[in-house]
């Protein structure tokens, strides 16, 4: 049983990167097929193109999960991608024939903290890409509506990046019943 | 048997008593009827919801204790039991349903996270609901078993026997 799972991974994952290695040769930073999932790592400015062929010609119609990861403690990734803080992440899914997933990784910098939004390809990236920009204040760039999805609108600082103080900055003492969301 | 007529009309009511008239008071009377139909307001956001929901079933079953009628209106409640964490987001919205409440009202804060934060010592908890709602009785526990829940709304019960004035009213005669 094992083996036959692992005849599949091997012929048609690789498929897939190897599509993406020759349509983006140049965008690519890092691919692996090492892990039972299929990675790649591309630049930003490649990222939409990437994205859109994966889901139009490749088939990868749903949307897992989009996220981040702030990389600030982390010096071997920083230094692997230019010192880039944050590197996006993309889970895709395909239906289509041997299903399979594919992570895209996207470095972004903490001085140009922008990238293209995805809502235009998958509808699902909305909320995803707001909680995103709630979580790392990462900015989707053409997002209709980027506002925060789950701390309050007053709320100040993106908790999930590693200089957030786990007990918070004094929110959880000084509350205001007048700013409700209620 | 019955009430003896000649003492209604006389305006005694203690002089012959038949072993069927009880003297006392208004309060004593709206008291023990508050005691025995206290209609809880669920709040449940967590885990702590699941075992409120298993003190309300057949197996242990609130309503022996006269508690049964669970009301998703705050405006038809008097007895709210918050089980779960608060965040911050979360917390003007228990605020409101709480000011919907007709007086008298009561508060339970049942298990860790409603009571003090619990194991969630981060910065999108509210540690502990007292700090914005006063709380009646606390149940510890992560969460409690239906027996908790149960002794704590008999405990209510017990301090509305007594005449004791809610937590809340007594904020409110403060203020």
């Amino acid at each position: 049983m094992n083996e036959e799972k692992e005849e599949i991974t091997e012929e048609s994952q690789p498929l897939v990167l190897e599509k993406l290695r020759e349509k983006f040769t140049d965008a690519l930073l890092t691919d692996s097929d090492t892990s039972d999932d299929v990675f790649v790592v591309v630049n930003k400015e490649s990222s939409y193109t990437l994205l859109e062929y994966l889901k139009t010609d490749l088939a990868y119609s749903f949307l897992v999960d989009v996220t981040a990861v702030d990389n600030s403690q982390l010096e071997s990734e920083l230094m692997q991608y230019d010192y880039a803080r944050f590197m996006v992440v993309y889970q895709l899914y395909t239906f289509e024939g041997e299903t399979s997933r594919v992570r895209v990784k996207v470095p972004v910098s903490e001085k140009d903290l922008k990238i293209q939004s995805v809502t235009e390809l998958w509808k699902a990236a909305n909320w995803l890409e707001r909680e995103t920009y709630d979580m790392f204040g990462i900015d989707f760039e053409g997002h209709p509506d980027l506002r925060r999805i789950l701390m309050p609108d007053d709320f100040e600082g993106h908790p999930l990046r590693k200089d957030y103080p786990l007990r918070g900055r004094g929110e959880r003492e000084s509350f205001n019943f007048d700013k409700q969301n209620a | 048997m019955g009430l003896a007529n000649t003492n209604i009309e006389s305006g005694s009511s203690t002089e012959r008593t038949d072993g069927n008239i009880i003297t006392t008071t208004i309060d004593k009377v709206v008291n023990w009827g508050r005691k025995n139909s206290l209609w809880p307001m669920p709040f449940g956001t967590a885990c702590c919801a699941i075992e409120m929901m298993a003190t309300l079933a057949s197996k242990y079953d609130l309503s022996r204790f006269g508690s049964e009628a669970i009301r998703f209106s705050p405006r038809q409640s008097d007895l709210l039991i918050v089980s779960g964490r608060i965040s911050i987001k979360m917390m003007p919205v228990l605020k409101r349903i709480y000011d919907q409440m007709p007086e008298p009202k009561w508060v339970i804060s049942m298990g860790a996270c409603a009571s003090c934060g619990g194991v969630f010592d981060t910065y999108t908890l509210i540690q502990g609901v007292d700090q914005f709602l006063p709380v009646d009785v606390y149940i510890p526990g992560c969460p409690p078993r239906p027996e908790d829940l149960i002794d704590a709304v008999m405990q209510v019960q017990r301090q509305i026997h007594k005449g004791e004035l809610p937590k809340g009213s007594e904020v409110a005669y403060n203020e």
